[in-house]
């Protein structure tokens, strides 16, 4: 990977001594392992021929605002599939704290406000309201982290009961006031600017600032995983945690911060949830989180543990989000939608023991 | 009782063993193809069925009124602007997209981006 173009060429020369019977190996073994992207480049060509707006720049910020809205969700989910586990909470926590965010930032003078005591909506309201979603998230994260490191128990169990208990807290927040489960709307001007507010338009489409917000929280991500002791020795626990501990990785500790930042992200997520979808309602980051694992699995983020890029991820989302923007353009309902998706996440998966199996 | 039985040699056993969450997955290469075939078989066959009738199915929900008959659109296209229901008693405000009547769909700006269910509003006559 260090230099393509001598990888490439170093494939080429290997290539020219193979015999008949490797070179057909040699392009199957290509499909296959490149069904996915094959895949995408189809349905980008077929999709460029049918709608022609398909290709301009207007679309293309259509994608990058949409990969930017899945992204914080996936960077937080591979922190857990790094460690052979995984995280099905975190569609709840983006829900929760969604709706939170949504409540304190309705419009001061909104007719159907749940709460009608709260400050007036400056930069350090906003900011406080920031602050104490990713706190609620990181709390539930750490919630998750300390069953799973505690008492060794599978991750899809205890997040799948924090997914429930989530969405419990989320029907009784719904509840609270006289609300009766109605939607949250009546978002602020200045919250809606400060998450969504345009920074440029590209081809008449805005670009909005949750965009450079994306790319900041990616950076630190990329900063997190490859240059501290705690990056490298969640990859330590993630491909052994046996071996881990003997050579004085605290893997408890280590397996908590993981689920609590993973948490933090969801919280963020959840801060821009709501400007995004116009309003929050109970169901509002429903399946999220099969979204972001998907993703993760694409970009090679491995549940064998131990194994993934934070470059992984961004091009999972991107070849996720493709497609569904190819998909939803031409015309596929949202039905069909969700067994292509199923058909992707297990194909993925087949894809990613291959991988392993091939290389051992 | 799996585990006892297992060969306590890994590297003799037949299939190779995965570390993780595929640590219990006995699987070789050739069944794995076929998984992979597979999936991208019923993805491109599902796709293939769906564009033989493409587009997003808008339904209304007169919720008493009289009946609206469903609009077919493509992805990015404005709603065709119904004929307004009509209901005894009442006084028709609008189309939206959730059932208690808060958020109001504007038919002359918002386009189509998946399949819906838009909902009559009413307000009782005097």
């Amino acid at each position: 990977m260090t230099n393509p173009i001598a990888n490439l060429q170093r494939v080429s020369a290997d290539y020219k001594t193979m015999d008949k019977k490797d070179k057909k190996r040699f392009w199957t073994d290509m499909i296959l392992n490149n069904a996915l992207y094959i895949l995408m480049a189809i349905f980008i060509i077929y999709t460029a021929i049918e709608q022609p707006n398909f290709l301009t720049l207007g679309s293309f910020a259509n994608l990058i605002t949409q990969v930017a809205a899945y992204l914080p969700l996936a960077l937080g989910i591979a922190g857990c599939i790094v460690l052979t586990g995984t995280d099905l909470s975190a569609g709840r926590v983006v829900g929760l704290t969604a709706a939170i965010a949504g409540v304190f930032m309705q419009k001061t003078d909104f007719a159907n406000k749940m709460f009608a005591n709260l400050p007036a909506i400056n930069g350090w309201w906003i900011a406080a309201t920031l602050l104490a979603v990713i706190a609620i998230g990181a709390v539930i994260g750490l919630v998750n982290g300390f069953f799973v490191a505690k008492f060794s128990l599978h991750p899809f169990i205890v997040t799948l009961s924090t997914q429930l208990i989530t969405y419990g807290i989320i029907l009784w927040f719904f509840a609270l006031n006289g609300n009766n489960g109605q939607p949250i709307s009546g978002l602020s001007a200045e919250y809606k600017n400060f998450v969504g507010g345009a920074m440029f338009r590209l081809g008449g489409v805005a670009v909005p600032r949750y965009v450079l917000y994306a790319v900041i929280l990616t950076a630190l991500m990329w900063f997190i995983w490859n240059k501290t002791t705690f990056g490298k020795n969640m990859f330590a626990v993630g491909s052994n945690a046996e071996a881990a501990k003997v050579s004085g990785v605290n893997v408890f500790l280590t397996t908590m911060l993981v689920h609590t930042l993973a948490g933090a992200m969801y919280g963020y997520a959840g801060f821009i949830e709501g400007v995004r979808a116009g309003s929050v309602a109970a169901s509002t980051g429903l399946n999220a989180e099969c979204d972001a694992i998907a993703a993760c699995v694409i970009g090679g983020v491995s549940f064998v543990g131990g194994t993934g890029k934070i470059s992984g991820i961004i091009l999972g989302v991107f070849v996720l989000r493709i497609i569904f923007v190819a998909l939803t353009m031409l015309g596929v309902d949202s039905s069909s939608l969700y067994i292509i998706k199923g058909a992707i996440i297990l194909c993925a998966c087949a894809l990613d023991m291959r991988k392993y199996l091939v290389k051992k | 009782m799996e585990e006892n039985r297992q060969n306590p040699n890994p590297e003799q056993e037949q299939l190779p063993k995965f570390r993780g969450l595929y640590r219990h997955v006995k699987i070789s290469v050739k069944a794995l193809d076929r998984i992979i075939v597979a999936c991208i078989a019923v993805i491109v066959i599902l796709v293939a069925l769906e564009l033989r009738d493409p587009g997003f199915t808008i339904t209304f929900d007169s919720r008493g009124g009289s009946d609206v008959a469903p609009q077919n659109q493509m992805y990015g296209e404005l709603l065709e602007q119904p004929e307004p229901p009509t209901r005894e008693g009442y006084t028709f405000t609008g189309w939206y997209t959730d059932a208690a009547c808060y958020e109001l769909w504007d038919t002359q700006n918002k386009t189509i981006e998946t399949d819906m269910t838009l909902y009559a509003g009413w307000e009782k006559l005097e």
